[in-house]
């Protein structure tokens, strides 16, 4: 089990053609705890996820993230492989690592359990609903026991009512512990409020962290939960804090 | 779009109708453009003869081989040069400036090289397959979506992993399009190459033909080559649903092709098709001779009508909704996802084909009489669920059964061996057509409740539970009363009298028919009554061959 934080120390990101995604980002995420970051479309939110995952490199300053810690990853559109079935989609990280084919399955199998799948196992990705795709990927991500969980706008996709189920799914599978160090990157800050307990804003591009808020939340069902004073307090700082960035960007005419 | 698709296949049928009768009328020169009817003499003679199958054989050899020379490689340097920006720097540029050239242009090139035999004509197909199947590979390659890469990646793919679970996978799709492409361009080159260096061959035999004037046989020999064109597709189709089973919503993919296609085109139900022709040649043979060729190419035709029929039903049932997995019909294929409803369709398409080609062939050889009854009954099965007024759903459909799987078709089985109109064929065919209306009602008793709710007219759903009850013991008892008072009339020989034999069968059937509400109790009495219709009718033909020695 991975020990060490993540931590971004002045950390930036320029991309080749000149695009500044990232700039003097500054933050240390504890081992096991469930971060939301927010932020205006295009504010590099996604790109900060990726640089977790290793898909990227900071230009300036330094990311550590555990070296010998599993990375797994939930994508806005599924991502799913068309071409596999859901039970080797859901085993495919274990795979890669050369796990046998009987206890992929089994594997497998377990997760499309846990994830009200069962009938679906051995269905192509495009037989499936949207809502029904993302438990894949969930799953997928979950399957390999990872130390970290990436979640890069899951259900921005999905309509309001599934979306609500997606949110208590993740909710569920928190408290069950099986994900470990979460970092969920979302446009919504109700969704952000519901599924961590930190919320990291960022600035419209480049991007910077522009607060960072712990509201103390009690682990109440999600109705609850959103009825709550606090909640709303909550939700209207943050709005507070980004409602100016959304604008800049609006007026800029930026993605 | 999916109602008004008749209108799809109507204009070829129209065409080919037009045809024969432009030539019949003498608007068109029969030496320079003979009619349809024709050219499928010319078919079957070439057929016969065995002949214009060698030459298939032959060319499909070439096709077969220059395909694997070209395709195999290809595609093993397409995925390469996709993956590989070196292989991809020295391949692209040189597929891309070969491939404009037209292939048969570089046959006198190859010829000289290769010498006129065997080798220059397969390396001319291998060639163009060659490069077709390289470009589309690597453009296969090129274009899937790096993300997938990425997620692999991501997830501990290796580069053997993510080369055999991402980049195979997902350019395959696009690999097997240009199969396909190169495949069609097999087959236009082969026929070019046959017309310059060759002996034998499809294309050799269509310039042949030209050569002699023989324009029926050259339209015989480029009917061909579409249809081995047609099967190569099918074929391929095949493949790609073997290799790339994600793409099609196909729960039941690996069902055995044969089985599904056993399933979908319901041969069991042939002896409404059988029974009749052999009925209407029985009755011709008590007056003279019988011509077996005639009675075979009937069969066939008559078979091929009825699957088309059942194809088509399937396919405008699927359409209109009416047919849901509650209703355990006999077809089903498609509910059971087995086949799409295009699969149907063309199949369906095909089967009338082929039924209508040996009906031109019949008429070509007895006369027009044969077309019409040929044409009104095309038009029937077509009509019996398809179009604006299906005769299935306005309560007709047992009529509709009742005139053309009885005294229509008998009279024409019998048109062909003795072609006079005979009113005693008509009556004779009297008792199958009422165990062929009992099958088609005892499918509608059985769906009475299903089909009330999905608000489709049958005779049954008009007559309420009671009134189809009856309806039934009309229609089986009528076949038995048919028999006898023909018998006493002198219409049919008393030898047919052996049919009641089967009146256990049909008195069980009833008392059946008379309790049961149940859909699936009632559906024993679906499988009873084709198996009476099969075995009764059997029996009353075997009833008038009997007489045949009396």
């Amino acid at each position: 089990m991975q020990a060490a934080p993540i931590v971004f120390a002045q950390a930036g990101l320029t991309y080749p053609n000149g695009v500044e995604a990232l700039a003097d980002i500054s933050l240390t995420i504890a081992t096991r705890s469930a971060v939301a970051v927010v932020g205006p479309s295009g504010c590099g939110k996604t790109t900060l996820l990726r640089t977790i995952a290793g898909l990227e490199r900071v230009s300036t300053g330094t990311l550590s993230v555990a070296a010998d810690a599993t990375r797994a990853m939930v994508f806005q559109s599924g991502l799913l492989f068309p071409w596999m079935s859901v039970a080797d989609n859901i085993s495919y990280g274990l795979m890669t690592r050369g796990v046998p084919l009987a206890q992929c399955r089994e594997r497998a199998r377990v997760w499309a359990d846990r994830m009200g799948l069962q009938r679906f196992i051995d269905a192509y990705p495009h037989q499936l609903s949207g809502g029904m795709q993302q438990r894949v990927g969930i799953a997928r991500a979950l399957a390999i026991q990872p130390d970290i969980v990436l979640f890069d706008e899951p259900f921005a996709a999905l309509d309001a009512q599934t979306r609500l189920l997606m949110q208590e799914l993740v909710c569920d599978l928190q408290r069950q512990g099986v994900c470990g160090t979460m970092v969920f990157v979302t446009h919504a800050i109700d969704e952000a409020l519901i599924v961590a307990d930190r919320i990291i804003v960022m600035s419209a591009r480049p991007g910077r962290i522009i607060a960072d808020i712990t509201p103390q939340l009690p682990d109440v069902p999600i109705a609850e939960k959103r009825a709550l004073p606090a909640f709303n307090q909550a939700f209207a700082d943050i709005w507070a804090q980004i409602r100016s960035e959304v604008e800049l960007q609006m007026h800029e005419g930026v993605r | 779009m999916p109602q008004n698709r008749w209108l799809s296949w109507l204009s070829p049928l129209l065409l080919v109708v037009l045809w024969e009768g432009a030539v019949q009328l003498g608007i068109l020169n029969r030496i320079f453009i003979p009619p349809p009817s024709e050219v499928v003499v010319a078919l079957i003679k070439g057929l016969a003869d065995g002949s214009l199958l060698a030459d298939v054989v032959i060319s499909s050899e070439r096709i077969a081989l220059g395909f694997l020379i070209g395709a195999i490689p290809a595609t093993v340097l397409g995925i390469w040069s996709g993956l590989n920006r070196t292989v991809y720097l020295l391949v692209r540029p040189l597929a891309t400036m070969l491939y404009p050239v037209p292939k048969i242009a570089l046959l006198p090139l190859v010829i000289v090289v290769l010498g006129i035999g065997e080798v220059s004509k397969i390396a001319t197909v291998a060639l163009s397959v060659f490069l077709m199947v390289v470009i589309h590979t690597i453009g296969g390659v090129m274009q899937v979506d790096q993300r997938y890469f990425e997620v692999g990646r991501l997830y501990g793919a290796n580069q053997r992993t993510l080369f055999r679970t991402v980049a195979l996978p997902a350019s395959l799709p696009a690999i097997i399009e240009g199969w396909k492409l190169a495949m069609g361009f097999a087959l236009t080159l082969i026929v070019g190459v046959e017309f310059v260096g060759a002996s034998n061959g499809i294309g050799y035999r269509i310039w042949q033909s030209y050569e002699l004037y023989a324009i029926a046989d050259m339209m015989a020999a480029v009917c061909l080559i579409a249809a081995l064109g047609w099967v190569i597709t099918l074929g391929l189709d095949e493949v790609e649903r073997l290799l790339v089973p994600w793409r099609h919503t196909v729960k039941e993919s690996r069902m055995p092709l044969l089985k599904k296609w056993w399933g979908a085109v319901r041969p069991w139900s042939y002896t409404a098709a059988i029974v009749p022709v052999l009925l209407g040649a029985a009755i011709a043979a008590q007056q003279g001779g019988l011509n077996w060729l005639w009675l075979v190419l009937a069969l066939i035709g008559s078979i091929a009508i009825q699957g088309g029929t059942n194809l088509m039903n399937d396919y405008y049932d699927y359409k209109k909704g009416t047919d849901t997995p509650a209703v355990k019909g006999t077809g089903g294929a498609l509910l059971r996802g087995e086949m799409t409803p295009q699969q149907i369709f063309w199949a369906g398409i095909l089967a009338f084909a082929l039924g209508s080609a040996i009906g031109l062939y019949l008429v070509s050889v007895t006369g027009p009489f044969i077309l019409w009854l040929g044409l009104c009954s095309v038009a029937v099965g077509y009509f019996y669920t398809a179009g604006p007024f299906a005769l299935a759903y306005v309560g007709l459909g047992e009529v509709a059964v009742f005139i053309f799987m009885g005294p229509v078709m008998v009279l024409g089985s019998y048109y062909l061996q003795q072609p006079v109109i005979a009113w005693p064929a008509i009556w004779a065919a009297l008792p199958v057509s009422f165990v062929v209306a009992a099958i088609l009602h005892a499918n509608n008793l059985r769906d009475i409740d299903t089909d009330i709710l999905n608000h489709k007219r049958t005779l049954a759903t008009m007559l309420g539970r009671s009134g189809a009850r009856i309806e039934y013991y009309v229609l089986v008892g009528g076949a038995f009363v048919s028999v006898l008072l023909l018998v006493a009339l002198g219409l049919a020989p008393w030898p047919t009298l052996i049919s009641f034999a089967m009146a256990p069968l049909a008195w069980r059937l009833m008392r059946t028919a008379a309790t049961e509400e149940a859909a699936e109790k009632l559906h024993p009495v679906l499988r009873g009554s084709a198996l009476l219709h099969m075995r009764f009718g059997m029996l009353y033909v075997i009833g008038w061959v009997i007489a045949l020695w009396i």
